[in-house]
């Protein structure tokens, strides 16, 4: 750190002789966002999430100022704020909506990621440290739905800690930790409170704190094997300024959706209306759902039947949760293409392939096509979500297939497969996806088996 | 000067005995905390349980009423034949609260379409287990009475 002339005065001048945050700015100068290879879109969506959770911080902290935890006032200070507080219906209305739009960012920031393989090396933790809050991020979800203490909220925590006894060993005491008692309760309330508004909070910010130290460190992703000479935009002001413009077009729209549309858009799963009380004593209520990033779950712990291999169906659903989630959280090191810095179709295959398998469960769970039936018929829905299912499907491979290189499309072809199978032809979820599991693996043994015949035969 | 080897071998050890100390210290910092955590066990309700007034009125009106037994909740219902029935209100699949539905005379939990029959055994979707089944009966003066604890899983 370099002393400045003592003649220099001012602000900058004192702070620099403190602190040198010179060489700071100058890196800030410095700093480049790589140009070509793909669109730029996809650096603005992180951005974007991080600014619709400091949304959620601003409007949370003001929920506080009414919010009474407790059996006779959870739900009634919450209809009390809507209704009586001014302003109380837009500010519970943003949180909600931010809070949707902020999943959705970081979704189409990580299926982002994932497709363009930004993740490759030296960037892994920057995508495990992403991954952590994705989980956080869910975590804010299912335990803020609980605080206004309605029947929504009673039943879908009651499914959703009791998903948690599927975990080996210490499931059971992870559900009494959860709960604070057997059943839901509203010492439920008291500890989803503490973790909603001290605890994930506080993960949170520590962790997107190293999130963006890691992006700052290392810089923005280049796009795979491209070729293109080194050409950048200045982040400051450049890429700065358009980040601010997004966020600022971003906040017009939350607050018009807020305005308008103050308890959703009327969509299962995507809706806020307060409602009746919770009362532990009354039944689940038909057409109950979870919010929509949780309805894939919901719809696979419908889709699992009692028992399978020798353990309880929804333990086997979970067991299947966390495996996915696992491969999910290990892709930079599973992509050895990646790795190597040459393009690697077929885990762009993958994140295709998950897209389509979460497309269908959340079209089923959905009832797409049940015509509004309080139990729509199972068959009728199955074949509907499998129409809008294929769609999704055929969309990505077409948008593939323009957009060029991509080679690969066996993940593809096996979700959609399963879809076909499932919804055409009638065969249980779970046995289709066994049939399209089995044929992948044997289709991944084949070309291992012509590549190494082509190796062997290419060798003199 | 020592040989390097019994530096290292020193070292080595006071490496060891630090790693233990520090073990030993999360496990006494994290021992209570867990403790604390983890809630006191409701007292179990092993008795019998008497509907009150306002719940038997509930049952002869809706033919059916979910009580109160310490954390748990039993289901009470008045079949087609007027026989009583008691059983666990709790879905052996997720946890949700389910419901008598007296036109189809079963047992259904609206979470994720599980159905029972009307001694708690399961008939279709994803519930894993019966429900738990409890004796109950009308006493002299009318009032009814489920007994807890000895309840017996449908076979």
């Amino acid at each position: 750190m370099s002393a400045p002339a003592a003649e220099e005065k001012g602000l900058y001048a004192w702070l620099d002789r403190r602190y040198g945050i010179t060489p700071l700015i100058d890196f800030l100068k410095h700093k480049e966002v790589p140009l070509g290879g793909h669109s730029m879109i996809w650096y603005y969506l992180g951005g974007l999430t991080l600014f619709f959770f400091t949304i959620q911080l601003a409007t949370g902290v003001l929920l506080l100022a009414y919010y009474q935890p407790g059996e006779a006032t959870s739900y009634e200070s919450i209809r009390f704020l809507t209704t009586k507080v001014p302003f109380g219906w837009l500010v519970r209305s943003m949180h909600c909506w931010s809070a949707h739009l902020m999943i959705l960012s970081l979704v189409a920031h990580m299926f982002s990621t994932m497709v363009l393989k930004a993740y490759r090396p030296p960037r892994e933790l920057t995508w495990v440290t992403g991954f952590v809050l994705f989980a956080l991020a869910l975590g804010f979800g299912f335990s803020g739905y609980l605080l206004p203490w309605n029947e929504l909220a009673f039943f879908a925590t009651a499914v959703g800690t009791d998903s948690m006894k599927a975990v080996p060993a210490i499931g059971d005491w992870l559900v009494q930790v959860m709960r604070g008692g057997t059943d839901v309760s509203i010492n439920t309330l008291y500890r989803f409170f503490a973790l909603h508004v001290v605890v994930l909070p506080l993960f949170t910010v520590g962790i997107v704190s190293g999130h963006l130290v890691f992006i700052q460190r290392q810089g923005m992703a280049k796009a795979i094997a491209h070729d293109n000479p080194e050409r950048g935009m200045r982040f400051f002001p450049d890429f700065a300024l358009r980040d601010l413009l997004l966020w600022l077009i971003c906040l017009i729209v939350l607050a018009s959706l807020a305005v308008f549309l103050p308890y959703g858009p009327g969509i299962p799963g995507v809706e806020w209306e307060l409602g009746k009380k919770a009362n532990p004593l009354a039944p689940a209520y038909p057409g109950i759902k979870p919010e929509w990033y949780f309805l894939w779950v919901y719809q696979l712990l419908k889709e699992f039947p009692p028992h399978l291999l020798g353990i309880e169906g929804p333990q086997a659903a979970i067991a299947l949760v966390s495996v996915l989630f696992g491969i999910w959280a290990l892709v930079p090191w599973l992509d050895r293409k990646a790795r190597a810095d040459r393009p690697s179709p077929a885990f762009t295959d993958l994140g295709m392939a998950a897209l389509i398998f979460l497309g269908y469960l959340t079209l089923k769970a959905w009832d797409i096509g049940g015509g509004g039936a309080e139990v729509p018929d199972p068959h009728l829905v199955a074949r509907a979500s499998a129409f809008w299912g294929l769609g999704i499907a055929a969309a990505t491979v077409v948008v593939r297939l323009l957009s060029g290189g991509a080679r690969y499309f066996d993940l593809t072809a096996a979700a959609a497969l399963q879809i076909v199978l499932h919804g055409f032809f009638g065969l249980p979820w779970l046995a289709a996806g066994g049939i399209c599991v089995a044929l992948l693996a044997a289709t991944l043994f084949w070309r291992m088996a012509r590549a190494r015949n082509a190796q062997a035969g290419g060798q003199p | 000067m020592p040989p390097s080897g019994v530096k290292a071998n020193r070292r080595s050890v006071l490496d060891l005995l630090l790693g233990a100390g520090v073990l030993g210290w999360m496990g006494t910092v994290l021992f209570p905390v867990l403790r604390y955590l983890k809630p006191l066990g409701a007292q179990a309700q092993n008795g019998p349980i008497k509907l009150s007034p306002e719940e038997q009125a509930k049952l002869e009106k809706e033919r059916a009423v979910i009580v109160r037994a310490g954390a748990a909740r039993v289901l009470v219902l008045e079949d087609a034949e007027q026989r009583l029935r008691a059983m666990s209100a709790k879905c052996t699949h997720e946890g949700c609260t389910v419901q008598y539905v007296p036109g189809e005379s079963v047992i259904w939990c609206a979470c994720h379409n599980g159905r029972f029959d009307l001694d708690g055994r399961v008939l279709a979707g994803p519930p894993p287990r019966p429900l738990e089944k409890f004796a109950c009966h009308r006493e002299g003066d009318g009032s009814i009475v489920v007994q807890l604890g000895h309840g017996q899983e449908a076979a």
